[in-house]
């Protein structure tokens, strides 16, 4: 009786590990199978340090994304926010005005999208869908009024050296997402906001009965969520040296990918830094190593979405199982 | 009797000439102005920006009574809007760089109506769909930009040479298929084999630095040239060669202020393509009103005009395309 049940044991233990591990078992294999196809380029240090060049952007909007999907939310204005906190930013900067100046000037605008979206969402009830496709929609509409259609650029050199400076061989932006993503993790896990955030994610009318002030937290949420894109708009900025009204566009859809290739990482199938960061990864590695390998773009496009499907699905049977 | 008789043939003689000048005009009758619907779907680029500024300020000078859509390259928005326009009916239509695949329903409308579309940058092929379209020469773009990557580089034979290109565009997929048949022609190296394909115009720049990047990555100082169709990808393709440390060179196509700088300052930037928009507008614009003068069309629907090479000799003098 024993040694028949063993192999079906065996079977869903390892079913189990898959479900459990299954992003970061996606991303060992894509490192193993284009470190295998290119041993001599994949994992040298050049090449590590292009992916992580690459994705350090990204992993700071996806760390904003992260905070308002943990809330059970999510904003689709993050990428046009980075937009327009670059563009801000070029623009002040175009104007004569001060690094400090107008870095300051670009986080504001940031903090302020971030708090008209949830001042939407957590008081006057809107849907998150609807609040940020609309704030999107507005703040893509003001990028352009900023940047008036063109790409703004001579920016000084040490603006541009926040993107493309180096620190022992590695580029800025990548200490920045290091930072930015620390920073986050704890906040998320060690702070009284951060456990409300997960409680509000777990069950809104819980918390409200256990004393959570829902409206303020998804408020700061929200307000967070802006202010860290706006920070990933003003690098992309430094680091391209340049600031148009839609530039890194595609980072919002990329950041949604991101978060939910991560919330399989873990046990409870929610939105978590980590498995943000490893799906941050995913995409970092799968681009870079198709480029590597000369796949078309167009079936990178494919591929990419294809994974993303495979995410969701792990995810939505994880939040089944539990 | 007699001059009774004289000032009736007379009148009827100024009525007759009358109708025939209504008849062979193009439209707009004597006591109303003439009635033109202008439409772009690229107003948010810097030249298709301009474009509608200059086309406002045309219509002003000319007294036409002027309808100006700006479709944010939504055609689900546009095209509806253009044809409502033309129910309310118009002498003329003028396209600015909306290529005539995508404004199929715009075309048939105008078509029903009798109204002629003048066309600037809108295809790189004849077609039916307008009187006239009048764009660049696609073919002498690549040339002057194919001819200055083999002078730099001392000839093309067994270089290796990047092509990006862009295919939704349809000047961008032209030339960057023509590039790639001159490339070859004059026994260059395709990297990665074929055309790399940028997705989306809005992360172009990205893009094509993440596509060069790993491709040096993947092939160190596999690189002697990267041509590309615009001068945003162009840029990020130029940032990735000066970040590898390589001295490969780049071309695009725009003559963006940014691009020149770059070439003025001698880095990986050598050379982009001033497309002469103002003086494309001005022939538009010439053959709209000789149409409503008398209602004669422009002999051919189709026109290329001839381009310049910006490189860092005549840098200067150039009026950047994000700043006519």
């Amino acid at each position: 009786m024993t040694t028949t049940n063993a192999p079906a044991r065996a079977g869903q233990a390892i079913g189990r590990m898959l479900l459990q591990g299954g992003t970061v078992v996606a991303l060992l294999l894509l490192i193993i199978f284009f470190f295998a196809m290119r041993p001599d380029i994949f994992l040298t240090f050049v090449n590590v340090k292009n992916i992580l060049y690459q994705v350090s952007i990204l992993a700071i909007i996806a760390g904003a994304q992260t905070v308002v999907m943990v809330v059970g939310d999510f904003d689709l204005s993050v990428g046009a926010t980075s937009s327009l906190a670059g563009a801000v930013a070029g623009a002040q900067m175009i104007g004569g005005a001060p690094i400090w100046q107008a870095i300051s000037v670009a986080l504001l605008v940031g903090l302020i999208v971030g708090l008209v979206n949830g001042v939407l969402i957590a008081y006057l009830n809107l849907t998150a869908f609807v609040a940020t496709l609309a704030t999107m929609t507005s703040v893509v509409g003001f990028a352009f009024l900023v940047t008036e259609g063109t790409t703004l650029f001579n920016f000084p050199a040490e603006f541009n050296e926040l993107g493309q400076g180096k620190f022992l061989n590695i580029p800025i932006p990548v200490y920045f997402a290091l930072v930015i993503s620390v920073i986050i993790w704890a906040v998320l896990k060690f702070t009284t906001i951060g456990r409300s955030w997960h409680a509000i994610g777990g069950n809104v009318e819980v918390s409200r009965l256990s004393g959570v002030n829902v409206r303020r937290a998804r408020l700061l949420a929200f307000t967070v969520a802006g202010l860290v894109s706006a920070i990933g708009g003003i690098l992309l900025a430094a680091r391209l040296g340049s600031a148009s009204a839609v530039q890194g566009s595609d980072n919002m859809m990329f950041s949604v990918a991101a978060v939910f290739l991560g919330m399989t990482v873990i046990k409870s199938g929610m939105a978590n830094l980590g498995g943000t960061m490893i799906g941050v990864g995913i995409i970092g590695v799968m681009s870079n190593g198709l480029n590597i390998l000369g796949v078309n773009a167009y079936i990178q496009q494919v591929v990419t979405g294809i994974i993303i499907i495979l995410a969701v699905t792990l995810s939505g049977l994880k939040t089944r199982e539990r | 009797m007699r001059n009774k008789f004289k000032l009736l043939v007379a009148a009827a003689a100024v009525v007759a000439l009358s109708l025939t000048g209504c008849a062979a005009s193009g439209g707009g009758e004597a006591d109303k102005p003439f009635k033109v619907i202008a439409f772009t779907s690229g107003n948010q680029t810097p030249v298709g920006a301009w474009w509608v500024k200059a086309v406002t300020a045309k219509a002003k000078e000319l007294g036409w009574d002027l309808t100006m859509i700006q479709g944010d390259f939504d055609f689900q928005k546009m095209n509806p809007a253009v044809e409502s326009a033309i129910g309310q009916g118009a002498d003329v239509i003028l396209d600015g760089y909306t290529d005539y695949a995508s404004i199929g329903s715009i075309v048939s409308a105008a078509k029903d109506a009798g109204i002629p579309i003048f066309a600037m940058d809108s295809g790189t092929e004849p077609t039916d769909a307008f009187v006239s379209n009048v764009t660049t020469d696609q073919q002498g773009i690549v040339d002057s930009t194919v001819e200055a990557l083999s002078t730099e580089l001392g000839g093309l034979k067994g270089k290796n040479v990047m092509i990006i290109g862009h295919d939704p565009h349809p000047g961008i997929r032209m030339r960057a298929g023509l590039a790639e048949e001159a490339f070859k022609a004059a026994g260059a190296n395709i990297a990665g084999g074929e055309i790399q394909k940028v997705q989306s115009p809005a992360t172009g720049r990205t893009e094509a630095l993440a596509l060069v990047a790993d491709y040096l990555a993947a092939n160190p100082n596999g690189l002697d040239a990267v041509w590309v169709g615009w001068d945003d990808a162009a840029l990020g393709a130029s940032k990735a060669l000066a970040e590898a440390g390589s001295s490969a060179k780049v071309t695009g196509v725009d003559a963006t202020s940014e691009a020149i700088a770059e070439i003025t300052a001698g880095g990986n930037f050598l050379a982009t393509i001033e497309q002469p928009w103002p003086a494309i507008l001005d022939t538009v614009i010439g053959y709209i009103v000789t149409y409503q003068k008398d209602g004669t069309l422009p002999s051919t629907n189709f026109e290329t005009v001839g381009t310049t090479l910006v490189n860092k000799v005549n840098a200067a003098k150039i009026t950047p395309s994000d700043k006519l």
